[in-house]
């Protein structure tokens, strides 16, 4: 285990202590909240595992890089910024399979966009949205956050 | 037949990588064992992740006072208003329309137009337990840099947001009062599943495809505490009673 994860472990170990010490019954009862929000995604996740492995077998990392790499970056972040805005996965398995990405030659800018969009920008929740706030609010919210998330991956890519 | 079609439909990303693995198993093996192999390294980082996670969103949901930050929502809270509402966000567990309602029930205390803006982006973009998740798959400095930015896009969003859009170009509140006295109701479309009002009121709530319904509308003498205490901890705010 890498320092990082062990550090969180034992910061997330202690306070959870402290937790059960003080009220047991609320402690508890939260667990089993977040525990069957993950049981709900759990085959979302495992899915999503397994399909790392599919792409990674499968398109070979000089595909990835001339794709997401070198040739048009452009034009790569925009179609990774509109599948974020369709995708409806759990930002959560979004970060490994972006990782998965990265270490086989993808550029930073389109995954950054592909991140924020991703849990930013709804297609799959417009109407919801549009049920509650109305459709400016809704439209204008999504347009400037696609613009966003758009700015936010050029700017990582100039910086890292 | 109707219950596996159901089982396929609700796990159709598994459902179709599942088959895949399968025909590949039947043509080319070794590809198979291959991909299989690739993908367990990421299986393997994320078993040790997620229990912290898991236990990392249920400490935030525990303990920090959602409910005392959305009290202080004032009409005019200028600067603190924002930073509550970026708290809001950031302390929050489930999916962006899980958002919506609370979000909602804000404005009707009086919260402003780019302070609404500031608590779904925030909820969306900016989560603790997932920052965790980001800095270990990307990286820490990748996951700062990215949260930093990202929080300046978001208050801009709030000021822009409240400079195009009134609070009249949202839809007015309709009263659905169509609801039985004295009954439960909930907004199946923003429930997120977590089953907690199952588990706290079997009585009264069941989850049937990963979303809960109302089992028994009508509370009975004596058991108005337990559905107060199901409605004060539901995460996403779709319980109410008339």
């Amino acid at each position: 285990m890498d320092i990082f994860t062990s550090i969180f472990w034992i910061a997330t170990l202690i306070w959870f202590v402290a937790s059960m010490v003080r009220d047991r019954k609320k402690t508890l009862n939260a667990v089993k909240m977040s525990g069957g929000m993950m049981k709900g995604m759990a085959s979302e996740i495992i899915a999503i595992l397994f399909l790392i492995g599919l792409i990674l077998t499968f398109i070979p990392p000089n595909t990835i890089k001339s794709f997401m790499g070198e040739s048009n970056i452009l034009i790569a972040t925009i179609i990774f910024a509109f599948i974020g805005c369709i995708t409806l996965i759990p930002a959560f398995v979004a970060f490994p399979l972006v990782g998965s990405l990265m270490d086989s030659g993808a550029n930073i800018v389109p995954v950054v966009a592909f991140l924020t969009t991703l849990t930013m920008v709804g297609i799959v929740t417009f109407p919801l949205e549009k049920k509650e706030f109305g459709i400016k609010f809704t439209l204008l919210r999504n347009s400037l956050s696609f613009i966003f998330a758009i700015v936010i991956a050029v700017i990582m890519g100039v910086i890292i | 037949m109707m219950k596996i079609k159901r089982v396929i439909y609700n796990n159709k990303l598994f459902t179709v990588v599942l088959l895949t693995y399968i025909v590949l198993t039947a043509l080319i093996p070794g590809k198979a064992v291959q991909a299989f192999q690739n993908s367990l390294y990421y299986v393997k980082e994320m078993l040790m992740i997620m229990p912290v996670i898991l236990l990392l969103t249920s400490l935030i949901t525990a303990w920090v006072p959602r409910k005392a930050i959305e009290d202080n929502f004032g009409k005019g809270s200028g600067i603190k208003g924002s930073i509550l509402s970026f708290l809001l966000g950031s302390f929050s567990a489930g999916p962006i329309y899980a958002a919506f309602p609370v979000c909602k029930a804000l404005l009707a205390k009086g919260a402003s137009i780019s302070n609404i803006v500031v608590i779904l982006s925030t909820w969306a973009v900016i989560k603790v337990p997932m920052l965790v998740n980001e800095a270990k798959f990307l990286s820490p400095k990748f996951m700062i840099i990215r949260w930093i930015l990202t929080t300046i896009s978001i208050f801009l969003l709030g000021f822009i947001m409240s400079k195009m859009i009134k609070k009249e170009d949202l839809p007015q509140e309709k009263s659905n009062d169509h609801e039985e006295k004295g009954g439960i109701h909930l907004s199946q479309e923003y429930c997120i599943g977590c089953g907690l009002c199952a588990k706290i009121a079997p009585d009264y709530f069941e989850l049937i495809n990963k979303r809960a319904i109302v089992k028994n509308a009508f509370i009975k003498d004596g058991e108005e505490i337990i559905v107060r205490d199901v409605i004060g901890k539901c995460p996403a705010k779709v319980i109410s009673t008339t």
